[in-house]
């Protein structure tokens, strides 16, 4: 009796979060699902159930290259990021003295707080032929005429990069402070110089983080429309600025839905690829 | 040499971080309607143009509501959800776990999209409660994961030693639960919020009329090239770090004493 | 009796407070950036004590979208493109217009675009503005006589130096028209011809931008050129670049067209009337024409009493004759060949 008693007090605790997420994430997710399989004729939304959509992905260049160039940047962006977040890291959480080091950490996701928009648009002035960029590598003489850079896959990239460097540097540095500085000793006493502990005691023992670290940018990065909106230059297209152009001009709901599930297998697949070090709910 | 490299690195890597921030911020101070270089000479009146945009204070003011509302909820629902995993045995817990994670893998534009189809084929009018929902639904994931994380031996020893001691489960939860998890019920609290405030294409997408500040925003950078976009930026910029600050300074620290 | 009190007096501020709310009308209106401008909409609201709800959007297609799945009754104003209308009244979305109460005799005779704004005789949607698909450029830092002549605009002298307008039917009317091929009569069979000549204008571009970002790259130095631009691009920073300016090249250019209407089952049908009066109305139209997001011809000509002469000058006020004579209205494809235009559109942006 009180088992069934407690099973019952168990589901109510559990039950509205559930409830919740079945109805406002599952089933549109469902809808969507659906709705990728109808088509859009003119402006009528016709329930055939067929694979048309797909199908205009594979045939039509502009839908399949937006894939490459979504999957491109985003490789791209966590791999940069991972490489100069790391450091960053580890000076914070080896080198600067125990009661400077929040304030150091704190200092570096700072610019967490601008909006999102207006630090994407702050990069465009920054990069711009006639920004701040620009003009200091003329007045420093390394170049003779302003480089284009906004409105480039570069802009977009290092636009990226600056939010998820930030956003990486709080995870890894998380990870690396829970690590016992006793494998540090273990491996010194045994003979090992920096590079070697490095090599075989810090980093795999830092690999979990690091990958949960890598899937979220993954994540983020290829869903983004806003950074490669600004910065791009619309000069090539992304996985969200296709939807979004989808949504905004023709209100294509069935050929968006389509593209959106085919984004989600993205993710499942580089899920997939990194589920042996993910512990997404051990955050 | 090789001493000073990681202070070097630190330094360029500041540099780096910093530079869009201090562009943003020292032509919010610009004379002359374009925020590029030349720099003329300081100059307040980009500021005094967004406090009096009663548009801007709106939205200002509606996504305070929608961040501490929706992460309200995300936190409730999350507590009760990681409350009754880790304190009752349900047969497919593991999967229970599974969905309500979910959401984190999905980016927010999906479950925009999702919403949006949904919400519209169901006839309801697009508002900041839309967007609100929307805003549960990916911090809530969030939400009980950190709770979750944080539920340990310690907490359900204090439990136990209550319950024997005749307290009702809505004592137990209130008076041992709650304050033995608030810093990471806390956490999971003040994450959901800054996520929120500066969500943009959920709030887009589900919104018609009153937005929220980064849709205002995006509407601003839509409609006109001008420092009000810098002015707006660096306010929000200067009221997030005071928080931020505030909350370091008189909470965190107090806590570690 | 002390609880009977308590909710009595609750119950009176409660009906208070929301009859205070209610006493202000409201206009939902579906608009274009250059609608939300508070130096236009003030006005309205104060001589009326109304609030005057605004959404802006993208392009037709999503406008459409949203007002089909909403309510009657959600949506009082509707703003479309001139060449849109017959959508919106195919899509039962535009009630009709009383057109008599509006001043259409003091309109530039071009621009009342009569068999645009009505279907069967019945008139939906009034022109409440107008302007051109053309070039804008930098006239420090481009040669005028290049810019007179459309195969010289995109030519790969300015190689890097130009950014196209990212809106596909002015942009590919104009490739239309430096073909030879009048807008009006673009078909499935000259695409080909077409998408050859956006190839090139795409090869010798830096970007493809919308209205902020093209100006950002105007004023910025990123560009020099704006393919699509027009005095509704840089009129707004003439004031602070006076050399940014625009022209129409001798082939000619792509003329747009704003119309208003009322949308069908308002519950606000004469204050909609209302706001339509205000904005053709002179003082209305001066200001929409100037309005901060982008500037455009006003449709009455009477608003040229109230604009500015420098106002006028940067709108060539004076030359309007001649450039009406010399340009074509945007394309006007049926579905199928909008879609196939839109889908050439994304495999240009794409190269």
């Amino acid at each position: 009796m009180n088992h069934a008693k407690q099973r019952i007090m168990g589901w109510g605790f559990v039950a509205p979060a559930l409830l919740w997420t079945m109805a406002f994430f599952v089933l549109p997710f469902v809808v969507m699902g659906a709705m990728s399989l109808a088509t859009m004729k003119g402006r009528t939304l016709i329930w055939d159930l067929s694979l048309a959509n797909y199908l205009e992905l594979a045939e039509k260049a502009y839908l399949w290259r937006a894939i490459v160039v979504s999957l491109e940047i985003t490789l791209t962006v966590t791999l940069v990021s991972i490489i100069l977040a790391y450091p960053l890291a580890w000076i914070i959480a080896f080198r600067v003295p125990k009661h400077w080091q929040r304030l150091a950490l704190l200092l570096s996701i700072l610019p967490f707080w601008t909006s999102y928009v207006v630090r994407s648009y702050a990069w465009l002035l920054v990069l711009a032929r006639e920004g701040m960029v620009n003009n200091t590598l003329i007045s420093l003489g390394l170049i003779g005429d302003p480089i284009t850079i906004a409105n480039t896959r570069f802009a977009t990239v290092t636009g990226f990069v600056h939010f998820f460097v930030m956003l990486l540097t709080l995870t890894i540095y998380a990870n690396l402070v829970q690590l016992s500085p006793n494998y540090r000793r273990a491996a010194m006493d045994l003979g090992a110089n920096a590079l070697q502990t490095f090599r075989h005691v810090i980093l795999p023992l830092t690999l979990p983080g690091v990958v949960t670290g890598a899937f979220l940018t993954f994540v983020l990065c290829i869903g983004d429309y806003v950074t490669p909106q600004i910065l791009g230059g619309n000069t090539e297209l992304t996985v969200p600025q296709v939807i979004m152009v989808q949504l905004g001009r023709r209100a294509d709901f069935p050929l968006a839905s389509a593209l959106a599930i085919v984004l989600m297998g993205i993710v499942s697949l580089a899920y997939i690829a990194s589920a042996r070090w993910l512990k997404l709910d051990r955050l | 040499m090789m001493r000073a490299l990681p202070w070097i690195y630190l330094l360029v890597a500041f540099v780096f971080i910093y530079l869009p921030v201090a562009a943003l911020v020292l032509f919010s101070f610009q004379s002359g309607t374009l925020p590029v270089p030349p720099f003329n000479g300081p100059s307040l009146q980009w500021y005094g143009e967004i406090l009096s945009d009663d548009d801007l204070m709106a939205a200002l003011r509606n996504s305070v509501a929608v961040a501490f509302g929706s992460s309200a909820a995300a936190v409730i629902l999350g507590f009760f959800a990681a409350y009754g995993l880790a304190r009752y045995v349900l047969p497919g817990s593991a999967l229970i776990r599974g969905i309500l994670i979910a959401p984190l893998t999905v980016s927010y534009l999906i479950v925009g999209l999702g919403l949006l189809i949904v919400l519209t084929r169901s006839g309801f009018v697009l508002s900041l409660l839309t967007a609100a929902i929307g805003h549960v639904v990916i911090n809530l994931p969030l939400a009980f994961a950190i709770i979750y994380a944080s539920m340990g031996s310690q907490q359900q020893n204090a439990e136990r030693a209550a319950r024997d001691l005749g307290a009702g489960e809505v004592q137990v939860i209130w008076l041992v639960t709650v304050p033995i998890l608030l810093p990471s019920i806390a956490a999971a609290f003040f994450l959901s919020v800054t996520l929120s405030w500066d969500e943009f294409i959920i709030a887009f997408l589900l919104t018609r009329f009153d937005v929220s500040l980064p849709v205002e925003i995006w509407s601003l950078l839509r409609s006109g090239l001008s420092p009000r976009l810098n002015a707006i930026g660096s306010f929000v910029f200067l009221i997030s770090i005071t928080v931020v600050l505030f909350l370091e300074i008189f909470v965190f620290r107090r806590n570690r004493q | 009796m002390k609880c009977m009190r308590k909710i009595l007096l609750s119950t009176i501020s409660m009906v208070a407070v929301a009859s205070n709310a209610a006493a202000k009308d409201e206009l939902n209106a579906l608009v274009w950036c250059d609608h939300t401008d508070p130096a236009l909409i003030e006005p309205f609201e104060t001589e009326h004590n109304v609030k005057v709800n605004l959404r802006e959007y993208e392009g037709t297609g999503a406008a459409l979208a949203l007002l089909e799945q909403s309510r009657p009754g959600d949506w009082d104003v509707l703003v479309i493109d001139g060449i849109d209308v017959f959508r919106a009244v195919e899509a039962g979305i535009l009630a009709p217009l009383a057109v008599d109460e509006l001043p259409t005799a003091d309109f530039f005779p071009e621009v009342v675009m009569a068999e645009n704004n009505s279907v069967d005789g019945v008139t939906y949607a009034v022109t409440e503005k107008f302007g051109y698909n053309t070039v804008s450029y930098n006239s420090s830092k481009v040669d005028q006589s290049d810019m007179e002549d459309l195969s010289t605009i995109w030519s790969d002298k300015y190689n890097g130096r130009i950014s196209i307008y990212d809106y596909y039917l002015p942009v590919m009317g104009l490739a239309a028209i430096a073909e030879g091929i009048p807008t009006a009569k673009i078909g499935s069979s000259d695409l080909d011809q077409i998408g050859d000549v956006l190839s090139i204008m795409r090869s010798n571009a830096a970007s493809v931008a919308g209205v902020v970002a093209a100006q950002t790259a105007l004023a910025t130095g990123e560009v020099d050129i704006v393919v699509g631009g027009g005095e509704w691009l840089t009129a707004v920073l003439a004031g602070e670049r006076p050399e940014l300016t625009w022209t129409i090249p001798k082939e000619g250019a792509v003329r747009w067209a704003q119309s208003i209407g009322v949308v069908e089952g308002s519950k606000n049908s004469d204050l909609a009337m209302k706001f339509i009066n205000y904005i053709v109305s002179p003082e209305g139209q001066a200001r929409l024409a100037t309005s901060s997001c982008f500037w455009g011809m006003p449709a009455n000509a009477k608003a040229g009493d109230i604009l500015t002469d420098d106002q006028k000058a940067v709108l060539r006020w004076n030359q309007q004759p001649d450039y009406l004579a010399l340009t074509q209205l945007y394309p006007a494809p049926d579905a199928d060949l909008d879609a196939e235009m839109q889908d050439l559109w994304l495999e240009t942006l794409q190269q």
